[in-house]
């Protein structure tokens, strides 16, 4: 069928950018087990800041860096002045929760305050297609998708190549014993926050870039979506996060060529009913062995 | 009180009483059982379709009303059935999802399925124009028993006093539920799915006994708005909603039916009515953002300063007087004054 090489294009500038977004959640999630419910909102807010520079007459890809700086410090400021007061105060899971649901309430209504409830398109280079082994890309997919592709790889070096990647993957296999074994959990949980907190920003602004006209809301539902490539891949594994990017990706994409396209984003609401059904630690395996999903 | 006074308090009452059985069906779940149903608008929703399908009459080209609108399974029963169906509806809806969801899976991420089930359950209908009229929704849908009162104000009162039996009616089933062995039950549950395990409770049936009551609750509450309101679109079950009636159980009290009351009509009815009388200002949609943002600070506010609620859980002590509010044995006296371990956040 010759609608398949576009779907395949589109797959990728789907799945590129919901890894920067659920890679950005799982190390976050990973680290701290906080279900961030507001997660979708330090995306919105910062793509939000990323228009308000770019309408300003400057770059978008400008813009795009201020969000992700600005997602970085207001995610680390979430944590500091709103999850570690909790967490000290011996709020558990249950109450972060609602915590995170309350913030989450806030800061979208917060931005719709502020901008209104119009949609908004940023002002972005337009045209000029690209033929990539016979699939056609626009300027701006291409640059998501390789903004997205060394996001990947710096993400992958800092995990295995860093002591900071040792200990953030200490702390999200088994914090209790990474803090005897001498990490600075509170310093390796902030810094989570913070790249939690810059991809998301970035995550923002590339799901707009990618959105003709979007509004507060276009990330709301987004988030359900990041949850199910994060918790596909295994809660706290960014690789997994990666792969269950891909798969959602694709398989959203790809239903859109059978299904009505309206429940492309029900195919991966779905695909996460499924796997909390069948195996709720993710598809890779090894890694989820040492983490309790089921109580 | 003038007619326009009366009609506004009528409004007002049964509004508050749809979201009071609302918030009593929900707590059933959160508040006793510790079961965090963030599918629960759905379940509203669903009870609310069931009673506009079931009275707007057969879906054929004869009905009038069926003419602007599409809908599946049309019929029109006489009233009160319309509501039994509805929370029959949200019963047999609730058991596939307790299945996924009330698995053993940790907390959070059974807040996710839900979650999750609630916006596949929007995606549907409104995908779906064929199933419930889509994006636009149902109108027009009867009022029922219309033409036992003589007037519109008749009509309203007399509406109040239909929401007021079925107040009632869950009030009863709720408070024998909480009293009986069952709510202590659920309780356990709620402190320490292992320990009550281990004391022979069976853990998932017992959850799934609460999660479908508080659903056929919600149903009725669904049931009992939709046919006063005559409309019904997916742009009023969207799945903030749910954090509307959370909010207003965590800061009336969860697990305590008075203090729930209190934030059912606090929170829904209380903060909506009270942003009416501000002077407009902003753009469109600024009073409504700024209504959710207030939700969102008080639900923080309260997790922080007061996580027990405005009227926190009765402690259930051996000869504790059935309906006693004030009264208080010298044993809860002092865990009010020092809160311990358990009273400092919600269990997880």
């Amino acid at each position: 069928m010759s609608l398949i090489l576009p779907t395949i294009g589109f797959s990728l500038i789907s799945a590129s950018i919901l890894a920067l977004a659920a890679v950005g959640f799982t190390l976050q999630f990973g680290v701290t087990n906080i279900l961030n419910l507001a997660f979708a909102e330090v995306m919105t807010s910062s793509a939000f800041v990323a228009y308000w520079v770019n309408s300003r007459g400057i770059s978008i890809w400008i813009g795009m860096l201020v969000a992700g700086l600005f997602g970085a410090i207001l995610s680390l400021l979430i944590n500091r002045w709103l999850y570690r007061p909790f967490i000290r105060s011996g709020t558990r899971l249950f109450g972060l929760i609602i915590v995170s649901m309350g913030l989450a309430l806030i800061i979208q209504n917060g931005v719709l305050a502020i901008t209104g409830p119009g949609f908004f398109t940023y002002d972005q280079p337009h045209g000029l297609a690209f033929d990539v082994a016979g699939i056609r890309f626009t300027y701006t997919e291409l640059a998501i998708l390789l903004i997205a592709v060394v996001a990947m790889a710096a993400v992958h070096l800092l995990l295995t190549r860093t002591r900071l990647g040792k200990a953030m993957r200490a702390c999200s296999a088994d914090s209790a014993l990474a803090r005897c074994s001498g990490v600075p959990t509170a310093r390796v949980v902030d810094i989570a926050w913070l790249l939690s907190g810059a991809l998301a920003g970035i995550a923002g602004v590339t799901l707009f870039m990618n959105t003709t006209a979007f509004s507060v809301t276009t990330s709301g539902d987004f988030l359900v979506v990041i949850i199910a490539a994060a918790i596909l891949g295994g809660v706290g594994d960014a690789y997994g996060a990666m792969l269950g990017a891909l798969i959602i990706g694709f398989a959203t994409e790809f239903s859109a060529l059978f299904l009505n396209s309206a429940y492309k984003t029900a195919i991966a609401f779905v695909i996460l009913v499924v796997v909390l059904l069948i195996r709720p630690q993710g598809v890779r395996a090894a890694f989820a062995a040492a983490r309790e999903v089921q109580t | 009180m003038s007619n326009a006074t009366q009609f506004y308090v009528t409004t007002l009452l049964i509004y508050g009483a749809v979201s009071i059985i609302a918030c009593w069906g929900l707590d059933l779940q959160f508040g006793d059982t510790g079961i965090l149903n963030f599918a629960f608008i759905m379940f509203q929703a669903a009870g609310a379709y069931t009673a506009a399908v079931l009275t707007l009459g057969p879906s054929t080209q004869s009905n009038p009303l069926s003419n602007y609108q599409q809908y599946v399974f049309g019929a029109s029963v006489p009233y009160p059935v319309s509501v039994f169906a509805a929370a029959l509806v949200g019963a047999l809806l609730s058991y596939p999802i307790g299945v996924v969801a009330l698995r053993r899976l940790r907390s959070d991420y059974q807040a996710v399925a839900m979650l999750v089930v609630s916006l596949i359950a929007t995606t549907v209908v409104i995908s779906d124009t064929g199933l419930l009229d889509g994006e636009r929704g149902l109108f027009l849908i009867p009022k029922p028993l219309r033409d036992s009162a003589d007037t519109l104000l008749g009509y309203q009162w007399l509406y109040v006093g239909i929401s007021c039996v079925f107040l009632a009616v869950v009030l009863w089933v709720i408070a024998r539920i909480s009293r009986a062995p069952l709510g202590r039950s659920l309780r356990a549950i709620r402190e320490s799915e292992s320990a009550a395990a281990a004391l022979g409770k069976n853990v998932l049936s017992l959850r799934m006994g609460a999660f479908v009551v508080g659903n056929m609750i919600a149903a009725i509450s669904g049931a009992l708005l939709v046919q006063y309101i005559g409309s019904w679109s997916p742009n009023g079950w969207l799945y903030p909603e749910t954090f509307v009636y959370l909010g207003a159980i965590i800061i009336g009290g969860a697990a305590n039916k008075l203090g729930v009351l209190i934030g059912a009509l606090l929170l829904p009815v209380g903060i909506s009515e009270g942003v009416r009388y501000l002077p407009s200002f902003g753009g469109p949609g600024f009073v409504d953002a700024v209504q959710f943002m207030l939700i969102g600070v008080l639900i923080i506010a309260f997790m922080w300063f007061r996580p027990r609620g405005l009227v926190p859980e009765r402690r259930r002590t051996f000869g504790n007087p059935r309906w006693s509010f004030r009264r208080r044995t010298p044993g809860a006296g002092v865990a009010t004054a020092m809160p311990s371990a358990d009273e400092q956040g919600l269990a997880g």
